[in-house]
């Protein structure tokens, strides 16, 4: 097992930037999530860890060990492929047992192996099969177990569930959780699935455009985006987010946009005037009919917006409304029925609210 | 769009493949399956040499074909000859293809000048190694005296153990870069991602190239094979014009035997015979090939 360091680490192709000197920090042992939006980099940066793409500046170390000039083949790591990378001609059993194999290792070992990894993955009916003969769902967990049945200092998976259907990818969420506590083998690991990074990761590094934009725990990247683009990045139904002013009413600052009047918490370190981003959890946005309750509340007047579009997704209900031309989304576990079209009051939970500066777009 | 239509006559504006497979049919017939049928025929007839009449007699010429030990160490020639060109090809062809196999600067003027050697005729290749092979001023005998690997007393074409290796090596030195392509083209052609997921699994280059790069050329290499392999076992050319088919027997091929007995002794039911018997060979060996290996075009 090793840890994985990067520093300052660059790649171009040609004129055109890809990443822009990147730090980052896995701790042996540890499960990083990379996150972001698609080309933003990520699989360029596993494809660097592995070495299979030319660094352009910077530097890898595995421990204390610069692996820059260390080829593939030698550096001890397992990759799943976004894009599967199978051996066309070989079986799934000699897919999986082929890194083995180059090893020398017991045949008796190698079936074992094998057949573990298969029953993980659900693949045991078409061990036999060559991969063309597979679904890309069976393929993606070919490409899975030829990785899992490794023992390799470093993980690196590349979307590895993205293309299973909804239960599968639960359950194999789950194996692989499982597979890393018990192996406590450092993995980085890339997805687009944001339920995926919050739950398998012990560190989630959010990435836009070549950049590192955060790095820490999920629930802290969760609960303390550290700027705007992070707060409406993770968290699904997104973070409702509404351009307005610092303003003064009644003695008190309150964010204002037209007509609307958002209270902001005790402690916001804002100036009468800024432009700020105000920011809320839809699920730190209680819906109410009772127009009175949500004025009480906000002390001033309500907020109040109009139902657009209801979806109970079976433990809570997602509500989309609209207000003062804003798509508002709000989580309520309340079994109450909403209608498309009715009015719909609204009460933030102020200690909940997420600002973040107008100009910089940093978190204040 | 329709009057030019109605200007074409009928037959041209049909449906029906007929017209349209006419003219390649009626040339295949003409200049291939007469000659084969007119060549059958000839071998069923004895020719006497004395009274150069010929009478029909389909036994003869086919029992003296089995009989005779000519035509038998010519199919030992023939199967040599085919068998180490082609596997020194093979392998040649392989390894040329893995060293131009690159996006580097200057590597496509590189495959490029590797075409070369076949836009020279076969006859001219046998000449100009004739000339090379010359045991006073020829520079491959030369060039080996001095690295006392040869000796005058032997000259390469005039000795019976190296002639056929002379011959052998004209032809590679033509049809190598024939090969080349071939594995090239099949090379260029190759997925990167599973030589990337096999460095990942650990794999040298060399385990790579017989794990992955064999496996998934072998339709390639066996297609290969076979055009080479049919090629090399008519060859009549070099023979010809290097040794004619000398010393003695030495190198005489199936083909080159043929010849002998048509352009020599004029027995042409004979020749035919033999000419037969060389086609058939081809057949089976490329049949059996194509079963064994699976070919598919
Ligand atoms: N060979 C290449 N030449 C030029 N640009 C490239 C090359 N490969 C990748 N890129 C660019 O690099 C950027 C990052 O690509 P990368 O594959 O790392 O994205 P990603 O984050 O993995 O995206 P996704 O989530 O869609 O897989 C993209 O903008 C892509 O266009
Ligand atoms: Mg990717």
């Amino acid at each position: 097992m090793a840890s994985v360091k990067i520093s300052n680490l660059k790649k171009e192709y040609g004129p055109v930037q890809v990443l822009h000197s990147l730090d980052l920090e896995v701790a042996d042992g540890d499960f990083v999530v990379l996150l972001g939006p698609s080309g933003c980099g990520k699989s360029t940066l596993l494809r660097m860890i592995a070495g299979l793409e030319p660094i352009t500046a910077g530097d890898v170390f595995f421990d204390d060990r610069r692996v820059n000039d260390i080829h593939a083949k030698d550096r001890n790591i397992a990759m799943v492929f976004q894009n599967y990378a199978l051996y066309a001609h070989m079986s799934v059993r000699k897919n999986m047992a082929f890194s083995m194999r180059l090893k020398k290792i017991d045949k008796k070992i190698i079936d074992e192996k094998v057949e573990w990894a298969a029953s993980i993955l659900g693949l045991e009916p078409y061990l036999d099969r060559l991969p063309k003969e597979l679904s890309g769902g069976q393929r993606q967990r070919v490409a899975m177990g030829r990785a899992i049945v490794r023992d390799p200092d470093v993980f690196l998976f590349d979307e590895p569930l993205s293309n299973l259907d909804a239960k599968l990818r639960v359950q194999m969420r789950t194996e692989i959780k499982d597979l890393h506590q018990r192996l406590k083998t450092t993995t980085v690991y890339v997805t687009h699935d944001q339920i995926e990074a919050m739950t398998m990761a012990d560190e989630v590094v959010i990435m836009r455009d070549g950049v590192i934009e955060q790095a820490g725990s999920p629930m802290d990247i969760y609960d303390n985006p550290g700027n705007l683009f992070v707060a409406q990045f993770i968290g699904s139904p997104g973070m409702n987010i509404v351009e307005c002013q610092v303003s003064e009413a009644n003695g008190k600052l309150c964010a204002t946009k037209g007509d609307l009047q958002l209270p902001l918490p005790s402690n916001a370190n804002v100036i009468n005037g800024q432009t700020i981003y105000y920011g809320i959890r839809p699920e730190h946005l209680q819906a109410t009919r009772q127009a009175s309750l949500a004025a009480s509340d906000s002390n001033d007047k309500s907020i109040t917006g109009v139902v657009r579009v209801v979806e109970p997704t079976g433990p809570e209900i997602h509500i989309y409304s609209k207000l003062d031309n804003q798509d508002v989304c709000s989580i309520s576990r309340d079994r109450v029925l909403w209608a498309p079209g009715e009015d719909i009051h609204f009460i933030p939970d102020v200690e909940h609210v997420h600002l973040f500066d107008g100009d910089t777009k940093l978190a204040i | 769009m329709k009057t030019q239509g109605s200007r074409l006559p009928r037959w041209l504006r049909s449906e029906h493949p007929f017209p349209w497979l006419f003219p390649v049919t009626s040339l295949l017939i003409v200049f291939g399956l007469y000659p084969v049928l007119y060549s059958l025929w000839l071998s069923f007839y004895k020719r006497n040499p004395a009274t150069r009449k010929e009478t029909f007699l389909p036994s003869h010429n086919w029992s003296k074909l089995i009989s005779d030990d000519r035509v038998w160490d010519a199919v030992q020639v023939t199967f040599s000859y085919a068998c180490i060109a082609l596997i020194l090809q093979l392998v040649l062809g392989m390894l040329i293809a893995l060293l131009l196999d690159s996006d580097k600067k200057g590597f496509g003027i590189l495959r490029a000048l590797m075409t070369l050697p076949l836009v020279v005729p076969p006859a001219v290749t046998g000449m100009m190694f004739l000339l090379m092979y010359d045991s006073s001023f020829g520079v491959i005998s030369n060039a080996l005296y001095s690295l006392n690997l040869l000796s005058p007393d032997a000259p390469i074409l005039g000795t019976g153990s190296t002639a056929l290796w002379g011959v052998i090596i004209a032809d590679v030195w033509q049809w190598t870069p024939f090969m080349v392509l071939i594995m090239l083209a099949g090379l260029r052609a190759l997925p990167k991602e599973p030589f990337e997921a096999a460095s990942i699994d650990g794999a040298t280059a060399v385990q790579s190239f017989f794990h992955l790069t064999l496996p998934m050329m072998s339709k390639i290499i066996a297609l290969a094979v076979l055009i080479r392999g049919i090629d090399l076992f008519r060859v009549y050319d070099y023979v010809k014009v290097m040794t004619d088919s000398g010393p003695g027997t030495a190198t005489e091929t199936l083909t080159a035997y043929a010849g002998t007995v048509y352009f020599k002794s004029a027995n042409f039911a004979y020749a035919s015979t033999v000419a037969l018997a060389t086609l058939i060979l081809v057949l089976v060996t490329a049949t059996l090939f194509i079963k064994i290996f699976k070919v598919r075009f």
